[in-house]
């Protein structure tokens, strides 16, 4: 099933004068899943979106959308075809009224569900002759997600779909891309910097820092082989220097030695308890502790 | 289904899912030949993945729990196997009884036994289909 | 639906542009027998240079009624509001928030970038083409009601020379707007440029009937030497370089 890679990026660069927004990102989407995309403010997240959409080209590596060349005229016409896309303005023309734009867009794609426009269009209750700019966030956010998803497209590219939004359309926004994807051949490649919603809906997830995929993988597994393990000590906790591979960071704190490990936690636990400690514990680990830690790690 | 897992816990959603199962079955709530809920059903109500809430039939049926029938839907298994799991569960009840016992006369509190469980079993887990 | 989006874009402009044009045509023919009654004053009026100059040369063309609406209409007022309105026309687009946002939604969608600037393109000139002809074809319509006539034919030529030479205005505006993001320097650099020919035709008065404003009045024709067919045709291919150039900017450009 994952042998097919819709959005596949290998080594892709991006520089805009002086500055360096994308680093060598390297990540592989398959079919069918859903791809959270995390990363702060100013990792590189939009820009790489804008890559692989054709609106920038590449400084350097490779971008492949449904196997075409990201940077080629052509081929990024027909990627567009098949994708629907989300900004993270979400800017629709101010002056055109909802029906007016949906117009406009279905002219554009032969493949437009007329049924799943209706369905949106009520179960988001957009009003049809009012005008983009008198629409409220929330409401020019759902108009768009309608735009996008009744297009008939295979792949969804959303650049942060919730931003802005309260928990209680988050969560409706949320359920109709569920929906959506249940009933659908369909990937979805969103960003993000909610980890709530990328734990609720994504299976796999990549986190970006800097221009670069720090970390790539399914999240069950991220979530399987993640642990956290505490020591306490009699006294001071030891200097330890774990042989076991895995360790991702080593906190002391008093009596408290706190590791984190992303994987082999059986193997550091072992060493562990040969320091003696008074109590161990070994928790999951969340993905924000994981994001937390992995985005903070290099300085 | 009875409850939302929680997507932030840490613990993948298809065990949380597997774990309400299984202890659906066991308190009688669910009974063998019912019906579960349909994966698309179930995923948009719980708002999640529909491949997590595949996944987790899936390690259901390989466990002899439910029964997945093609085109018509996921059903929890029929007498033998449900007495096989509440007999496992019973004989577990047991021991963990004991075991809370004797612990709470050492003095053990109740969030620290629990802590142990959560621990041991944290630590000792290589998957989670490894485990149960 | 492109077509439809740069037509909802542009219809203020054009509609008032014709308004507008159309006010001035019906005004310029309607005001001649005012004209008329002011013209034995004219050897009275004893005003010093250029200025002065400029007055005896419009009452000497006022002798006739096809002087009287060359000089007012397609030398002046309709070259000036046409002029401005080329430029109006012309700004606006993918970089500037004219479009209303949306700069994103526009590039996700299944089109090259040449085919939006062409549709926008061919937009602005096709309501540029309208703003040149039926603005000068209420000449010949209204002028017999001051008992005069206008030819058809004469109406039409010139609009011609207004619309294809003056394409250049709206070119540049074009142009322009494909490197600055914003309305305003696009619009404000064209004018500046439109300003700078012009004064050029005051300083090199003989030659004025070659420059841009002279091709666009059709003054050769108007004097009887035929159509600046020179002019004409450099004007249309300044103009296509300058759209291509714009088409140049947009495909390479990063947004």
């Amino acid at each position: 099933m994952a042998d097919t890679f819709i959005i596949e990026t290998a080594d892709l660069r991006k520089h805009y004068d002086g500055v360096e927004a994308v680093r060598g990102l390297s990540l592989q989407v398959p079919a069918g899943s859903i791809y959270g995309f995390l990363g702060r403010n100013g990792a590189g997240k939009t820009t790489t979106i804008k890559l692989l959409l054709g609106m920038a080209r590449p400084t350097g590596g490779r971008a492949r959308v449904f196997g075409l060349a990201a940077d080629e005229d052509r081929a990024s016409v027909d990627i567009r075809r098949r994708t629907g896309f989300v900004s993270d303005d979400k800017d629709l023309y101010d002056y055109m009224t909802v029906a007016e734009m949906i117009r406009f867009t279905a002219a554009f794609f032969p493949r437009w569900r007329a049924d799943l426009e209706q369905r949106y269009l009520r179960a988001f209750a957009l009003p049809l002759d009012r005008k983009i700019k008198a629409l409220s966030r929330g409401m020019r956010t759902k108009l768009a997600l309608l735009l996008a998803l009744c297009r008939g497209a295979e792949l969804l590219i959303l650049d942060e779909p919730t931003a802005g939004l309260d928990p209680a359309m988050t969560e409706e926004v949320l359920q109709a891309l569920v929906t959506h994807v249940a009933a659908e051949e369909m990937t979805v490649f969103f960003s993000s910097h909610q980890i709530a919603e990328v734990d609720q809906i994504a299976d796999r997830v990549a986190i970006i820092d800097r221009g670069r995929a720090v970390l790539t993988g399914a999240l069950d597994d991220l979530r399987e082989s993640y642990r956290r393990i505490q020591l306490v000590f009699d006294g001071d906790a030891p200097e330890p220097a774990f042989r076991a591979p895995g360790v991702v960071r080593v906190r002391r704190k008093g009596r408290v030695l706190t590791v984190l490990s992303s994987a082999g936690a059986e193997r550091i636990l072992d060493e562990a308890r040969a320091l003696n400690p008074v109590s161990v514990d070994v928790v999951p680990v969340t993905l924000k502790e994981i994001f937390l830690e992995t985005v903070t790690v290099e300085d | 289904m009875l409850f939302r897992p929680n997507p932030s816990s840490g613990v993948p959603i298809y065990l949380q899912l597997m774990e309400q199962v299984k202890h659906g079955i066991e308190t009688g709530a669910l009974r063998p030949g019912e019906q579960l809920p349909g994966i698309r059903p179930l995923a948009e109500e719980l708002v999640i993945n529909p491949n997590t809430v595949a996944k987790a039939y899936r390690e259901l049926e390989h466990e002899g729990v439910i029964e997945l029938r093609h085109g018509a839907g996921a059903f929890v298994s029929g007498q033998v196997r449900e007495k096989k799991l509440t007999d496992r569960l019973r004989a577990g009840q047991t021991i963990v009884a004991a075991a809370v016992e004797r612990l709470h006369a050492r003095g053990v509190t109740d969030e620290e036994i629990r802590r142990l469980f959560e621990a041991e079993l944290a630590g000792l887990s290589r998957s989670g289909g490894e485990r149960g | 639906m492109l077509w439809y989006k740069s037509w909802l874009e542009t219809r203020w402009r054009f509609v008032i542009g014709l308004v507008l044009l159309m006010l001035s045509a019906c005004g310029t023919v309607l005001s001649y027998p005012q004209v008329v009654k002011l013209l034995p004053l004219a050897p009275t009026v004893q005003v010093s240079g250029e200025i002065g100059r400029r007055v005896s040369e419009a009452m000497e063309l006022a002798r006739t009624y096809r002087g009287f609406v060359w000089s007012e209409w397609f030398r002046q007022n309709m070259l000036q509001t046409w002029g401005l309105f080329a430029v109006l026309l012309g700004t606006g687009g993918l970089l500037s928030q004219a479009s209303g946002g949306g700069a994103l939604f526009t590039l996700s969608l299944p089109a090259t970038r040449s085919r939006l600037l062409g549709v926008r393109a061919a937009t602005g000139l096709a309501e540029l083409l309208v703003l040149a002809f039926v603005p000068s074809l209420l000449l010949p319509a209204l002028s017999p009601i001051v008992g005069q006539t206008y030819g058809i034919g004469e109406a039409l030529v010139h609009g011609a020379c207004v619309f294809i030479a003056g394409s250049v205005f709206f070119s540049l505006a074009f142009l322009l707007s494909t490197v600055f993001s914003g309305v305003w320097p696009p619009l404000l650099i064209a004018i500046c440029v439109a300003a700078v020919l012009r004064l050029f035709d005051v300083v090199l008065r003989d030659m004025s009937r070659y420059s841009v404003f002279g091709v666009m009045s059709g003054e050769t024709y108007f004097r009887g030497g035929g159509l600046p067919w020179l002019g004409l045709v450099a004007s249309a291919a300044a103009s296509a370089a300058m759209l291509y150039g714009a088409v140049l900017n947009i495909a390479r450009r990063d947004f």
